[in-house]
């Protein structure tokens, strides 16, 4: 259905894709190209770039810790890009996993690259940093990922640029509350976001809808600065247009799957089903 | 010179060996505890701590559930709770199969969430035993008011935090006082413990010992090191229990 609206010496919009069907923002959808700026794909080309690899990186959090090398052997065999350890300290979340010597002995059954997210109080992202960005880096001394919570760093920039000093790669991550321009004046220091997209602290929770909107708003940051910077999503990403096939269309690259990943008995099935819905929300095709 | 050697009176308490797991390979801890367990300790002994209290991050009730289901039920998990808040994870430990909750007396009195009575009254409520830590700076008199609400008294031979430090001898004297005073009472010993060390702590009356590098540095030596260990125990703190007594008597 067209319809056109007309506003007294303003343009014709043509709204045939704006489907809205609650008072949400419009859904816009790439099968629709009637020159919308919003969805046509020469356009969202322009605003979203050209789409960044993909990439699945499981969560450990909910590995068997009695024998988690093995289980960091088994996603490398499932082949999964990176291994996400989850250091929760119990303050800045209401949990408490492990810590930097746990990841040091894990270094020994993988080469996959490490990424660590400190999920802890500012007292310890300060005290403890310069050993994180140790123990996570790859089996050559190469960076591994470090990301911090902006919500724990009062001196991010600093923090940031410590992690890239150490030899670490810098991440920010964002709780979902926080909005995103919480991080824009430090997307020249990082080369991820991680845009938390359900509260920190435990596996198996609903993926929040209202984070699509983030992904794409620090999307287009990006790619309007020129940056090289990829967008992670963390917290209820399954096999579902929902999840991953949102995420992807919205501009994000890598996905950590937990419990998303380790409910497959076949987690090598796992990944090329996550990685097949993740292209195709990309606008690709599933083997490109 | 050598520090001087301080001796408790004899005591009847059972020696257990509790070796610590921080010390073993944490990418592979079920197996570590099963070799331990084979190899004869009586407890494992699992240091949590939260970044806060200490300064290091170890382990939660995440790996603690983790290692219960690897394990199963016989194994005696004794959870050293380095943590600021010690009320927060009482609930989460004993669900995850904690079965002796030690809580550091300078958090639990520090902590505006609880006191220490009701503290000891919930991890009974989740049904473990109860431990109290004193850190090296802490007098045995600050745990006095608190004995007949706990099971063990944790004296710390080193400062909390990390494993592989020497043992501190000047803490005998808290460990006599403790015994000398509470015969029945046991008292565990964390830090610095090895074969060189252990003479020391069986004498002033420590029953309990925490063992980490000791046992897991040397592959395949485990079981001489725990042997050695309550040997010198039963030897210098007549540390045999009732089974014991009995079993001697008969022989």
């Amino acid at each position: 259905m067209k319809l056109l609206l007309v506003s007294f010496g303003l343009t014709l919009i043509s709204v045939e894709c704006f489907k809205p069907t609650t008072f949400a923002a419009p859904r816009h959808s790439r099968s629709c190209c009637s020159g919308c700026p919003i969805c046509c794909p020469t356009t969202l080309a322009a605003v979203y770039g050209e789409p960044r690899p993909v990439q699945i990186i499981p969560s450990v959090l909910p590995a068997d810790f009695g024998k988690l090398g093995a289980d960091c052997k088994a996603l490398e065999d499932a082949g999964c890009d990176r291994i996400q350890f989850d250091v929760m300290d119990g303050n800045f979340v209401p949990n408490l996993t492990f810590g930097p010597d746990t990841i040091r002995w894990c270094r020994q059954y993988t080469t996959l690259p490490f990424e660590t997210q400190l999920m802890v109080s500012e007292k310890c992202t300060d005290a403890m940093l310069p050993q994180f960005t140790e123990v996570t880096k790859g089996p050559n001394g190469e960076p591994g990922v470090v990301i911090v919570h902006v919500e724990a760093c009062t001196h991010l920039h600093r923090a940031l640029s410590s992690i890239r000093a150490a030899g670490g790669s810098p991440s920010v991550a964002l709780n979902p509350h926080t909005p995103p321009e919480m991080i824009e004046n430090v997307l020249d220091l990082v080369d991820h976001v991680l845009v938390m997209t359900v509260n920190p602290g435990f596996g198996g929770q609903a993926y929040i809808p209202t984070m699509t909107d983030k992904i794409r708003k620090i999307r287009k940051w990006i790619v309007d600065r020129n940056l090289d910077v990829d967008i992670e999503v963390d917290g209820g990403i399954k096999a579902t247009k929902e999840t991953i096939g949102a995420c992807a269309e919205a501009g994000a690259n890598c996905f950590i799957a937990g419990s998303g990943l380790f409910a497959y008995d076949d987690m090598a099935q796992g990944v090329k089903e996550l990685t097949a819905l993740a292209k195709e929300g990309q606008g690709l095709p599933a083997n490109a | 010179m050598s520090s001087p050697i301080h001796c408790s009176k004899p005591h009847c308490c059972k020696c257990k060996i509790g070796p610590s797991m921080l010390a073993s390979d944490l990418s592979d801890l079920a197996n570590e505890a099963k070799c331990v367990l084979a190899a004869g300790c009586d407890e494992l002994h699992l240091d949590v701590m939260d970044g806060h209290f200490v300064p290091n991050i170890t382990w939660g009730s995440p790996v603690i559930k983790s290692l219960r289901k690897n394990i199963g039920e016989d194994a005696f998990f004794d959870c050293h709770m380095m943590v600021a808040k010690p009320s927060q994870w009482v609930k989460d430990i004993g669900l995850a199969g904690g079965n002796r909750y030690c809580f550091h007396l300078e958090a639990a009195l520090s902590s505006a969430d609880s006191t220490v009575p009701d503290l000891c009254s919930l991890i009974r409520s989740c049904g473990m035993q109860v431990g109290v830590a004193l850190k090296p700076g802490t007098s045995v008199e600050a745990v006095a008011p608190f004995i007949a609400l706990v099971d063990m008294v944790l004296v710390m031979t080193v400062e909390p935090g990390f494993g592989g430090q020497s043992f501190m001898p000047n803490m005998m004297p808290k460990v006599v006082s403790l015994r000398d005073s509470y015969p029945k009472l046991d008292i565990q010993v964390d830090g610095g413990l090895s074969p060189k060390t252990i003479d020391v702590a069986a004498k002033a009356g420590a029953n309990i010992i925490v063992a980490g590098s000791a046992v897991f540095k040397v592959k395949d030596k485990a079981r001489e090191v725990i042997e050695g260990l309550r040997g010198s125990v039963e030897k210098y703190g007549n540390g045999i229990g009732e089974e014991g007594e009995e079993e001697k008597e008969k022989a």
